[in-house]
């Protein structure tokens, strides 16, 4: 009897251990992949359109892609393509956000004792990407992006590979090596 | 009659004048017509001042969902559209940028008074000759709530308004 219930307690042991390994495993694995998803070339998650878009909402939050000639932006169940070759200027620039935004953001800002004033100083900073571009009739369309920061030059790097044009040339790499003196 | 109470009538009959005074003059300036069936918008010149990209296409674009909004033109064309040339009936309107104050939204959340962003900016409606019909300043401006680029949805709004006013 004694034995059987050892055996019974070591079988437990046995499994609750390969459950907490399992689990290990997995937790890992999800560390490792999240950031190879993130990293995918060309895709830009957690953009916001602020305006410009035919068919997307104002301030629609979604998956920005720059793949085979085309400016892609998957917002929920839209989509909507722009031909990188018909992009005529990408600007980026840098802004700041409120770290709290959203509904949650506007009520709080009428909090007691100024707490609402206190929380707007907690700001994270964002790029903004802007494209200028001309439909099939030649009409000029433009439209702005925001995302987090260090994605806009990215961006626009992905877009004028693809076949978009800029008025404002990107900046060499300052950790390029100078080219050789004549 | 208490001294508070006279102060309170004067304060009142000063507000009465005030606002009797610039609904006057709202009244008194005429207002031209414009009769036309399409309406082309330009993107907005900034050549004068140095205006942030993102400030100019939001300008241009919630100009374009604003006037389209009116309902007072069968067709709004974009800036380049191929199809307007063939448009009879057409008038232009030129939009040029001559003041720029960016504010700051963190400022204006954190003060409520500071951080003002305003865009000064010069309309004009011309036929397809190049003829002025109508010419207004109108100033963008965001004070209390929205980032800076509210100011150039305020500015469509006031737009627009001019030309329900006008046609």
């Amino acid at each position: 009897m004694q034995l059987c219930v050892m055996r019974a307690q070591e079988v437990w042991i046995r499994m609750t251990s390969r459950a907490v390994l399992f689990g290990a495993v997995a937790i890992v694995a999800m560390f490792l992949v999240h950031p190879c998803m993130a990293q995918q070339p060309g895709t830009f998650p957690g953009t916001k359109q602020v305006l410009g878009l035919e068919g997307v909402k104002h301030n629609a939050t979604g998956i920005l892609t720059v793949q085979k000639g085309t400016l892609e932006f998957t917002s929920g169940k839209k989509k909507t393509d722009v031909p990188a070759s018909s992009i005529s200027d990408v600007v980026t620039d840098k802004d700041s956000q409120r770290a709290i935004g959203g509904v949650v953001g506007t009520i709080s800002m009428f909090g007691p004792y100024g707490s609402g004033r206190f929380l707007s100083l907690f700001r994270t900073k964002i790029d903004t990407v802007t494209i200028n571009y001309h439909d099939t009739t030649g009409a000029l369309h433009g439209a702005v992006f925001t995302m987090p920061t260090g994605k806009a030059e990215e961006v626009k790097q992905d877009l004028l590979a693809e076949g978009a044009h800029t008025t404002i040339p990107t900046a060499p790499d300052a950790t390029a090596p100078p080219a050789a003196a004549k | 009659m208490t001294r508070t109470h006279m102060i309170c009538a004067l304060t009142l009959a000063v507000m009465a004048s005030v606002f009797t005074a610039s609904t006057g003059i709202a009244q008194d300036t005429p207002q031209p017509k414009i009769h036309a069936s399409s309406i082309q918008i330009l993107m907005v010149d900034s050549k004068e001042v140095t205006l942030p990209a993102e400030f100019q296409v939001a300008l241009y674009e919630n100009l374009v969902d604003e006037v389209q909004k009116t309902g007072k033109f069968q067709h709004v064309y974009r800036d380049g559209d191929r199809s307007a040339t063939d448009a009879t009936d057409l008038v232009v309107l030129h939009s040029t940028v001559h003041g720029f104050k960016k504010g700051s939204e963190e400022k204006r959340q954190v003060t409520t008074v500071a951080g003002a962003t305003t865009i000064n900016i010069h309309c004009q409606i011309t036929d397809k000759t190049g003829k002025s019909l109508l010419e207004r300043d109108v100033t963008g401006k965001v004070r209390f709530f929205g980032g800076n680029l509210r100011a150039t949805y305020d500015f469509g709004k006031k737009v627009a308004e001019i030309i329900r006013q006008s046609s």
